[in-house]
């Protein structure tokens, strides 16, 4: 019972270590992508630190020097960043 | 024994996970992106328009810029037909064995480059393939280079930049063709600065367009044509 116990901790262990490099190379990727976004739009960000996604094509990104933008894609389909 | 052993595999896989993800330094991109960039990557980064006798700029300038060699040389239109190549002289100025020949007197080292360069302008100018925006079109829509977002946000710029032309060509908007050149620019090298680091083979195939692109813009017929398709 307690080799069962342990392999499956240890399988649980592995899924999360190994799974953890993909999604932060997902997130570097969005963080990238929403950097560009700002600065294509001219706005003072300098780097995207973190991302709150909100739904398909809407975040809220965080930028290094402080600034917040809600970058989104509207009906029209416009790529908007709005300062929050 | 049991945990020891447990404890082991553990130790194991956390070894191997150093040395497992590690991402490329930020400078190692530069470098390679600037040689790509250049004739070896098969696509030609030569301008459209280029003069047989260009006024040579000094290497070590360029050597410094690195990743905005490329972007440097994308601002001058009419500049020598050798961005890539002197970029590619700049990333190896750094190397002890390539600072030999910077030991040449002045006098001479550009008599000796001279018939070099037109050789390879000219080179590059019967290579050069003729504009292929569908290609373009393409490549730009499947590179990884560029996030979703801002290939969504480049191409909005993009369609404001037309509808600018389509409105300057209705009489609606007034202003000259050399102010909407100013724009087109500007986008230009936006889409070079995302480009020119992680996808620098397209980045140069948009530098050796750049020209014939305008030259649709910038013809009523033959932009009436290419928004009519």
């Amino acid at each position: 019972m307690s080799r069962r116990v342990t392999v499956c901790a240890l399988m649980t262990w592995m899924a999360a270590f190994f799974s953890a490099p993909s999604l932060a190379a997902d997130d570097a990727a969005t963080r990238k992508d929403l950097t560009a976004v700002i600065a294509l739009h001219g706005l003072p960000c300098g780097e995207v630190v973190s991302v709150k996604t909100q739904g398909d094509n809407d975040h809220i990104a965080t930028c290094k020097d402080g600034n917040r933008y809600h970058v989104f894609l509207n009906s029209a389909g416009r790529v908007v960043a709005e300062k929050q | 024994m049991r945990v020891t052993r447990v404890g082991g595999i553990v130790l194991v896989l956390m070894l191997a996970s150093c040395g497992a993800v590690k991402p490329a330094p930020p400078g190692e991109y530069p470098q390679t992106g600037s040689a790509q960039a250049g004739p070896a990557a098969g696509t030609p980064v030569a301008p459209a328009v280029t003069p047989l006798s260009p006024p040579s700029p000094p290497p070590p300038t360029v050597a410094t810029q690195g990743p905005i060699a490329a972007v440097a040389s994308a601002e001058r239109p009419t500049a020598p037909s050798m961005p890539a190549p002197a970029s590619q002289a700049a990333a190896k100025a750094g190397a002890p064995a390539t600072k030999a020949p910077t030991k040449v007197p002045a006098a001479l080292a550009p008599a000796a480059q001279q018939p070099k360069k037109d050789v390879i302008a000219q080179a590059t100018q019967k290579a050069a393939p003729p504009l292929d925006l569908t290609s373009l079109e393409t490549r730009l829509k499947e590179t990884e280079a560029i996030g979703v977002m801002t290939k969504i946000a480049l191409k909005n710029q993009v369609d404001d930049l037309l509808d600018q032309f389509r409105a300057f060509y209705a009489g609606k908007l007034k202003t000259t063709l050399a102010e909407l050149r100013r724009p087109y620019d500007l986008l230009v090298l936006k889409v070079l600065s995302l480009l020119q680091d992680s996808d620098p083979s397209l980045a140069a195939a948009i530098v050796a367009s750049r020209e014939a692109i305008w030259g649709i813009l910038s013809d009523p017929v033959k932009f009436a044509k290419f928004a009519s398709t």
